[in-house]
C-alpha cells in the first residue's frame, strides 16, 4: 500500500519535467500562477520590493526648461525615497498634459487668454518598481512662462496599489485641499506681478512718449528714429491692453469655483497677510491696484520691449509663484496627508470602519474609547430616532410601553444623587499631580459638602428606598470587625444610622466602617462578606479616626416617591448639577493645580516623561495603544493581575502604592486601559498622589498611584489609606502584594493571561480592546433589555432583582463578572440621563465584600 | 507599407451594445500604440442609443489615445497588466484603462484596455472597480493569447466588456443601499423565527460571514430573497454594500462575478442554474442560501477557493492556447478541451462549522425591543468586535512570522490567545482578516493543503 509519507517525496519538483517542454503547453508569460504565494512570497511581500521605505510625496513640474523635474518630497528625508529613480518617475507622471488646457493666444484671438482648468487626478503604477501613485496635476500662472502656465503636480506614491484605490476618494478630497490652496496663493501673486508689469509698462510708455516727443522735436515726424519710437509706443500700448486683459481675467476668476474653495479662505484668514484675496481680485482694478499701492511701495522701473529668451532667465520656484504664506500652507496640508495616510492599509482602513461604528454608540463608547474617535460629529445627545443612525431610549421601568417621546423624560431616577455629587464639579484637579494645598481645599470643600448634606450614596439598581433596605438588612448582621493595627491601637465606633421599628433612623454601633489599618490579611474573614453591591446606598461618610464626633446628622437622599413627584426631577441630570464645570474650564484648573507645587513631594515630577498622561490633554488612541506595552508585562510579572483588572473594570478604586514614583507610574500606566470611563483627560485616573485622599476623590478617581513615605505627610497618607481600606483595593508595589475582593471567572482570564502567547504591547491592547467590546456590548444588552427591568407587579422590586441576576447567569457571566457588567450598566444609564457631552461623574460605588491578599 | 497592411481608415470599428435601462458606462476602447502612428484606437463599444449625446465618436478617441499617453517609457514585466486610473475634471470622465502587452501585426504593441463613465458616476464606480478590474484582467490574458495566436480578440474582448455593461447597468438601479435600514431586514422581527427558521438565520449569517461576506441568495419570491439579501448586508461595510445587488422581480439577472451579496430569482419550473466558472471566478468562497428550502451551503476557504480558482483558470487558458482555430476558443468548447483538469462539482458543501459570536449574537439582538434602533446599536457593537477580532488575529501573524518570514505554526495558542478556540469563530474572523490582507489564508493553512493536493494528484496519476 502506498502511504502518504511515500508519496510526499514524488511531490516535489524534479527534474523529468525539465527534461521534456511540450511545445502545446502554455507559456507562464501567459499563464497565471498556480500558488499566489510561491517560495520567499507572503501576503506581506507585495509591497517589499519597493526601493523606497515608506509612502512620501512628491511635486513636480514640467519645467519648460529642463522638462519633467522633482522639486521635492514629503518628508523632506532622502532615506524615504531611498533608490527609488524620482526623474524617471517624474518624466513617467508628468508626460501627459491630461488636463488638455489651453493657455496663451488662441487660434484666432489677438490677445492672450487665461484658461481656469480644473485638476486632474491619475492613480498609475509601475509594477516593476514596486510603486503606485496617486497624481494631482494643476496648473499655475507665470507671466514670464510659456503660455503664462506652469503644470505641476503633487504624487502621493506607495507600495501598496490597492492603498491608492481603496483610500481614493479621501487622498482626491485632501489634495484638492492642497491644490487650493496653491491655486489661490497663485492667483494672488500673479495679479500682483500684472499689476507691476502693468506698472512698469505704464512708466516706460511715458519714459518713451517723452522721447518721442523729443525726436518729432528734434527730428521732425517722419525720422527713422521717431518712427522707431512710435512703433515702440505702439507696441507698448498693445502689450499694456493685453496686461490689462489678462489683470481683468484673473480677477474674475468664476466665483463658483470660489465658493468651492471656502475652506481656503478660512484658513487664510490666519494668516499675517492676506492684501490681496480673490474678492479683492474680484473688485475693481484701481481698487486693487489702491490696496496694492498701499501695501507696498513699488518703484516703476524702465522695461526692455523684447523679453528674455526662455533659457536665459530664471523660472520662478513654487514658493514665489504662490506667495509664502499659501506655500507653508500648502506644505503644512502636505504634511496633514502625509501622517494621515502613512502606515498599513488594515490600520487605516479598520480606523475608519471603527470611526463610523461608533459614531452609533454614542451611548457606550465613552466607556473604552478614546474619545477622539467618536466624538468628532458632535458631542451632543442629539439623536435621530428616524434616521439610520441608531438611538438609543432611557430605560423606562413602567409596564406599559412608551412612545419615543416620552422614553426622554422617563428617566430612571433610581440614581440620581443630591448633595456631594450635585455640588461637585468635574475633577478639577483629578488629571493633575496633587498638592497638599490642593487636598486640604478639597477637603475643606467636602467638608462643608458633606456639614450640609452629609449623605455619600452608592450606587444601585434599584430604587432608594429598597437599597436602604437593603443597607440595613446587611448590617444587621452585625459585621463588626476589629483589626489589630499598625498606627492606631484603639478600635472607634462610629455611628450609622439603623432603621428603628417604627421606620426611622437612629444611630447606632458601626465599627465594621472604621477604618482597616493593616491591609495585609493573611486569611479572608469570612463574617465581613456582606453582599451588598450594586444595591447599596450608604448614607454617611465614615468618620475619620481623628474626629471625635460620634454622632453625625445625617441627611437621607429623597424618597423616590418625592423624586418621582418633583418636576425638576425629570428634568435632565445636568440641570441639577449647577457646578458642572466645561471642559475649558477643567483644563484651566488643571493647569491652575499642576503649577502650584509648593507642597508637592519633591519627586512628583521626576518620571513624568514616562506618564502616558499629559495634563490637560486629550488622551489619543496611541497613548493607549503603548500602554498596551506595560499591560502586557504586568499581566505577565503579577500572577495576581486578574484580580487587580477585576476591581477596575468593577468600579472598584485600585490605590497603587509605593515608594518609588517612576514604578507606581509604571504600574498606572499599565493598568489605566482598563479603567471604564476614563475620560477625555484621563479624569478617572491619578498617576502620582503625594497627600491623602479624600473620600469624595474616590468618587472620581478609580486609579491612584500613592506616594508610600516615611515622613509625617506619609503617614497621613496611610491613614487615609487605612481609614478607605474597605472601598478601595490596595497593590503594594514595593511588597508585591494586592489585596482586593476575589474573582472567579473566565472572561478576565481570557483578557488577561499570564501565558498568553502575544508578543507586542500594540497587539495585545488590540486584544483588550475587542474583549472591552465584547463586554461594552453585553452592558447595552443588559441596560435595554426592557423586560428584565420591569416589575411584573409594582410591587414585585425582588422579582426584577433575580431576573436581572438570572439573565447575567444565563450570559454566562458568574456573580463577579456579573458586578462588572452592571456597574457598567450603571456608568452607561448616568451617561445618558447626564449628556454624552460631558465626562460621567462616577458616583461612590463599593461592596462589602471580604478582601483578600493575593502575593506573588 | 505593403500591400498587406493597408492603411488603417480614420473610422473606428464600433460595437453598439443593446441594454436594458440607462447604463453607466459611456464607451470602451481597445486602442494600442502603433510604432509608426503612434496611439490608435482599434475598437469602441457603446451603449446602444444613450452616451453619444455625452461623448462623441471623436472624444473617445481622443480620451482613448490619451490612455496610452507615457505608456512609451512602460518598463513591465512581460504579460503585466497595469492599472490606470484617471478623473478628467475637464471633460467631465473617468477612465479606467488597464495597460498590457501584446502582439499585433508581427510586433510587440503596449495596448490600452479602457472604459469611460461620466464623472458623476465616480462614487458609484469606485466599489465596483476591483470587479470591474479583475473580470477584465483575466479576459486581457484570454486576449493576449488570442493576440499571440492571430486570433480576433475583439470578439474575445466582447465576451467580457458587454455583461460588465450589463453589471454596471443593473447595479445602477438594484444594488443594495449604503446604509441598510434595519426595518427591511429579518432583524426588525418581534421574535426570532417569525420570519425564517432559527436554525437557518443562525447558518446563513455566519456561512455567509465565513465565506468573507460573499453570498447568493437563491429563492422563488423576490421580497423574500431580498429580505435576506439585506440581512445579509447588514453585515458588510458600505462599501461592500454597494457592491450588492438586488434581486430583479422579474428574475432577469444571471449571477455576477465579484458581488458581495446577490439575490436571484429561480426560473418558473422553481430550478436555478449555478454557473460553475463564474463562481469559482469569484474572489472569494460564496455562500448559496436557498430560501425556499432554507438550505445553506458553502464553499470551501479561501485558500482552497483560490487553489481551484487558478487551476480553472490555467485550464482555461491552456485549452485556448492549444485550440487549433478561432472557431475552436467559444467558451462550451474550451470547457470540453479541459481534459487535464477535472472540476469538483460539488464545491458547495454543508456548513460544518458552529460558531459562537453568531450565535449569541442572534440569541441576544432579538431580546431588545425592535423598532427602537438598540438592535442596530447592537449589531456596530457585534460588528465592531469582529472587525477588531479581524485585525488583532492578523497582528498575532505578523508578531509570530515576522511579517510572513517565518511559517506560522501556533495555530493553537493563537485561538487560545484571542478566545478563538471554536472553529466557527476562528473562520469568521479568519475571514474577515483575509480582507484585510489578502493570501492570509493560503499563508496560514496553504502549505498543508497544497500538499496533499500534490498527494492526491500524484495517487490519481499512478
Amino acid at each position: 500500500m502506498i502511504g502518504s509519507p511515500d508519496v510526499v517525496a514524488f511531490t516535489k519538483e524534479d527534474d523529468f519535467g525539465d527534461s521534456f517542454s511540450d511545445p502545446l503547453s502554455l507559456p507562464e508569460e501567459f499563464s497565471v500562477p498556480l500558488f499566489t504565494h510561491t517560495a520567499n512570497a507572503n501576503p506581506w511581500t507585495k509591497t517589499s520590493f519597493a526601493k523606497f521605505s515608506k509612502d512620501f510625496i512628491l511635486i513636480s513640474e514640467f519645467s519648460e526648461q529642463v522638462g519633467p523635474q522633482p522639486l521635492l518630497t514629503i518628508p523632506n528625508d532622502p532615506k524615504v525615497c531611498g533608490t527609488f529613480d524620482l526623474n524617471y518617475f517624474s518624466l513617467r507622471i508628468m508626460s501627459v498634459d491630461y488636463q488638455a488646457s489651453f493657455a496663451g493666444h488662441p487660434p484666432g484671438s489677438n490677445y492672450p487668454k487665461l484658461n481656469f482648468v480644473e485638476d486632474s487626478k491619475v492613480v498609475l503604477g509601475d509594477s516593476k518598481e514596486g510603486a503606485f501613485a496617486y497624481v494631482h496635476h494643476l496648473t499655475l500662472y507665470d507671466l514670464e512662462a510659456r503660455g503664462f502656465v506652469r503644470p505641476f503636480c503633487m504624487a502621493y506614491i506607495s507600495a501598496d496599489e490597492r492603498k491608492i484605490m481603496q483610500q481614493f476618494q479621501e487622498l482626491s478630497s485632501e489634495f484638492s485641499k492642497a491644490s487650493e490652496i496653491v491655486k489661490l496663493g497663485n492667483r494672488k501673486a500673479f495679479a500682483n506681478e500684472l499689476e507691476k508689469k502693468l506698472k512698469d509698462l505704464e512708466y516706460t510708455r511715458s519714459v518713451l512718449h517723452k522721447e518721442a516727443e523729443l525726436q518729432k522735436m528734434n527730428n521732425g515726424c517722419y525720422s527713422t528714429q521717431a518712427i522707431e519710437k512710435a512703433n515702440e509706443l505702439a507696441n507698448m500700448e498693445k502689450s499694456i491692453y493685453e496686461h490689462k486683459d489678462l489683470l481683468r481675467q484673473i480677477t474674475s476668476y468664476p466665483s463658483r469655483k470660489r465658493r468651492d474653495m471656502d475652506f481656503v479662505e478660512c484658513e487664510t484668514e490666519k494668516q499675517a497677510d492676506t492684501s490681496v484675496s480673490d474678492d479683492a481680485l474680484n473688485g475693481n482694478h484701481s481698487e486693487v491696484a489702491e490696496k496694492t499701492d498701499r501695501k507696498s511701495s513699488y518703484t516703476p522701473q524702465l522695461i526692455k520691449a523684447k523679453s528674455a529668451k526662455c533659457f536665459d532667465k530664471r523660472l520662478k520656484t513654487l514658493e514665489e509663484l504662490c506667495d509664502s504664506n499659501f506655500y507653508h500652507q500648502t506644505l503644512e496640508q502636505l504634511n496633514v496627508i502625509e501622517m494621515t495616510f502613512r502606515g498599513d492599509l488594515c490600520s487605516i482602513y479598520t480606523s475608519q470602519i471603527d470611526r463610523a461604528l461608533l459614531s452609533k454608540q454614542r451611548v457606550t463608547s465613552f466607556l473604552f474609547e478614546a474619545e477622539c474617535d467618536w466624538e468628532d460629529e458632535g458631542t451632543s445627545k442629539n439623536f435621530n430616532f428616524t434616521s439610520n443612525i441608531p438611538t438609543v431610549p432611557v430605560l423606562h421601568l413602567s409596564g406599559e410601553p412608551l412612545s419615543l417621546e416620552s422614553y426622554t423624560t422617563c428617566i430612571d431616577l433610581d440614581h440620581i444623587k443630591p448633595g456631594v455629587e450635585s455640588m461637585e464639579g468635574p475633577p478639577e484637579s483629578s488629571t493633575s499631580d496633587i498638592t497638599q494645598e490642593t487636598s486640604e481645599a478639597a477637603d475643606t470643600e467636602t467638608k462643608g459638602s458633606f456639614s450640609s448634606d452629609k449623605s455619600i450614596e452608592a450606587l444601585g439598581g434599584v430604587s432608594p428606598s429598597s437599597l436602604q433596605a437593603n443597607y440595613f438588612d446587611g448590617l444587621e448582621r452585625k459585621c463588626k470587625v476589629s483589626i489589630a493595627s499598625s498606627f492606631e491601637n484603639a478600635s472607634h465606633s462610629v455611628a450609622v444610622p439603623r432603621r428603628s421599628s417604627d421606620g426611622n433612623l437612629v444611630p447606632m454601633d458601626a465599627s465594621c466602617c472604621i477604618g482597616q489599618d493593616s491591609f495585609v490579611f493573611e486569611e479572608p474573614l469570612p463574617e465581613l462578606a456582606q453582599e451588598c453591591c450594586g444595591d447599596t446606598v450608604v448614607n454617611q461618610e465614615p468618620l475619620s479616626l481623628f474626629q471625635g464626633d460620634t454622632a453625625l446628622q445625617v441627611n437621607y437622599i429623597p424618597e423616590e416617591s418625592a423624586l418621582a413627584e418633583s418636576p425638576n426631577m425629570g428634568l435632565t441630570f445636568s440641570e441639577l448639577n449647577t457646578c458642572v464645570l466645561s471642559e475649558d474650564v477643567a483644563k484651566i484648573n488643571i493647569e491652575d493645580a499642576s503649577d502650584s507645587t509648593s507642597y508637592m513631594s519633591a519627586s512628583t515630577s521626576s518620571d513624568r516623561a514616562v506618564s502616558p498622561f499629559t495634563y490637560g490633554s486629550v488622551l489619543t488612541l496611541k497613548q493607549k495603544k503603548k500602554a498596551g506595552h506595560s499591560a502586557l508585562r504586568f499581566i505577565r510579572q503579577y500572577p495576581f493581575a486578574q484580580q487587580a483588572i477585576f476591581c477596575l473594570l468593577s468600579g472598584r478604586t485600585l490605590v497603587i502604592l509605593g515608594v518609588d514614583e517612576g514604578m507606581v507610574r509604571k504600574l498606572v500606566n499599565a493598568l489605566f486601559v482598563f479603567v471604564p470611563n476614563l475620560g477625555k483627560y484621563c479624569e478617572t485616573v491619578q498617576p502620582w498622589l503625594s497627600t491623602p485622599f479624600q473620600l469624595t476623590d474616590l468618587q472620581r478617581w478609580k486609579l491612584i498611584g500613592l506616594q508610600r513615605a516615611a515622613s509625617p505627610a506619609g503617614s497621613s497618607i496611610l491613614h487615609s489609606l487605612n481609614r478607605y481600606s474597605r472601598y478601595i483595593s490596595i497593590l503594594d508595589c514595593d511588597n508585591k502584594t494586592l489585596r482586593c475582593p476575589p474573582y472567579r471567572g473566565t472572561l478576565i482570564s481570557h483578557l488577561a493571561d499570564h501565558r498568553t502567547q502575544i508578543k507586542r504591547g500594540s497587539t495585545y491592547f488590540l486584544h483588550v480592546q475587542g474583549m472591552l467590546t465584547q463586554l461594552t456590548a453585553k452592558a447595552f444588552l443588559y441596560t435595554f433589555c426592557h423586560h428584565i427591568h420591569l416589575p411584573m407587579d409594582i410591587n414585585e422590586q425582588g422579582s426584577v432583582k433575580s431576573r436581572r441576576t438570572n439573565f447575567l447567569l444565563q450570559l454566562g457571566y458568574t456573580v463577579e463578572e456579573s458586578k462588572i457588567v452592571q456597574y457598567l450598566s450603571e456608568l452607561i444609564k448616568q451617561h445618558y440621563v447626564q449628556g454624552s457631552s460631558k465626562w460621567v461623574k462616577q458616583s461612590f460605588c463599593f461592596n462589602y465584600t471580604t478582601s483578600f491578599l493575593y502575593k506573588i | 507599407m505593403s500591400a498587406a497592411c493597408p492603411p488603417q481608415s480614420p473610422a473606428v470599428a464600433k460595437t453598439e451594445v443593446l441594454v436594458e435601462d440607462w447604463c453607466p458606462m459611456l464607451a470602451a476602447t481597445f486602442a494600442y500604440w502603433d510604432n509608426i502612428l503612434g496611439p490608435r484606437v482599434r475598437h469602441i463599444w457603446a451603449p446602444k442609443g444613450q452616451g453619444l449625446s455625452l461623448l462623441s465618436d471623436g472624444e473617445v478617441t481622443f480620451l482613448a489615445n490619451h490612455t496610452l499617453n507615457g505608456e512609451i517609457l512602460r518598463n513591465a514585466e512581460s504579460g503585466a497588466v497595469d492599472v490606470k486610473f484617471f478623473v478628467l475634471a475637464e471633460k467631465g470622465v473617468i477612465i479606467v484603462s488597464l495597460i498590457f502587452d501584446g502582439e499585433l501585426k508581427g510586433d510587440k504593441n503596449t495596448c490600452a484596455l479602457s472604459i469611460i463613465l461620466p464623472q458623476s458616476e465616480l462614487s458609484f464606480y469606485l466599489p465596483l472597480h476591483s470587479v470591474c478590474v479583475e473580470r477584465l484582467k483575466h479576459i486581457i490574458r484570454k486576449g493576449r493569447i488570442c493576440m499571440q495566436k492571430g486570433y480576433n480578440i475583439i470578439s474575445m474582448l466582447s465576451s467580457e466588456i458587454v455583461p460588465i455593461m450589463e453589471l454596471l447597468t443593473s447595479m445602477k438601479k438594484h444594488s443594495v443601499p449604503e446604509e441598510v435600514d434595519l426595518k427591511d431586514t429579518v432583524l426588525n422581527d418581534d421574535d426570532i423565527g417569525d420570519s425564517c427558521h432559527e436554525d437557518f438565520l443562525h447558518k446563513a449569517i455566519s456561512s455567509h460571514l465565513q465565506t468573507c461576506g460573499c453570498s447568493m441568495v437563491v429563492g422563488s419570491n423576490p421580497e423574500k430573497v431580498n429580505k435576506i439579501v439585506l440581512t445579509l448586508c447588514l453585515f458588510l461595510t458600505p462599501a461592500e454594500r454597494k457592491c450588492s445587488r438586488l434581486c430583479h422581480p422579474n428574475g432577469s439577472f444571471k449571477y455576477d462575478t465579484g458581488l458581495f451579496v446577490q439575490g436571484l430569482l429561480k426560473d418558473s419550473t422553481g430550478s436555478f442554474v449555478l454557473p460553475y466558472r463564474q463562481v469559482l471566478y469569484s474572489p472569494y468562497p460564496t455562500t448559496h442560501i436557498d430560501v425556499d428550502i432554507n438550505t445553506v451551503k458553502q464553499m470551501p476557504p479561501c485558500h482552497e477557493h483560490t487553489y481551484h480558482q487558478r487551476r480553472y483558470m490555467r485550464s482555461e487558458l491552456s485549452a485556448l492556447w492549444r485550440a487549433a482555430s478561432e472557431d475552436d476558443i467559444s467558451s462550451d468548447n474550451l470547457i470540453n478541451a479541459q481534459d487535464s483538469y477535472t472540476p469538483d462539482l460539488n464545491i458547495f458543501q454543508d456548513v460544518m462549522h458552529k460558531d459562537m459570536l453568531v450565535k449569541s449574537f442572534i440569541d441576544e439582538v432579538f431580546l431588545l425591543k425592535p423598532g427602537l434602533s438598540l438592535r442596530s446599536v447592537y449589531l456596530s457593537h457585534f460588528l465592531l468586535l469582529l472587525h477588531r477580532k479581524a485585525l488583532t488575529l492578523l497582528r498575532y501573524i505578523e508578531d509570530e512570522t515576522q511579517k510572513g518570514k517565518k511559517p506560522f505554526r501556533s495555530l493553537r495558542n493563537l485561538k487560545t490567545d484571542l478566545d478563538l478556540t471554536v472553529e466557527g469563530d476562528l473562520n469568521i474572523i479568519m475571514a474577515m482578516a483575509e480582507k484585510l490582507r489578502a493570501g492570509l489564508h493560503s499563508f496560514v493553512f496553504g502549505k498543508s493543503f497544497v500538499t496533499s493536493m500534490q498527494e492526491r494528484d500524484l495517487l490519481m496519476s499512478f
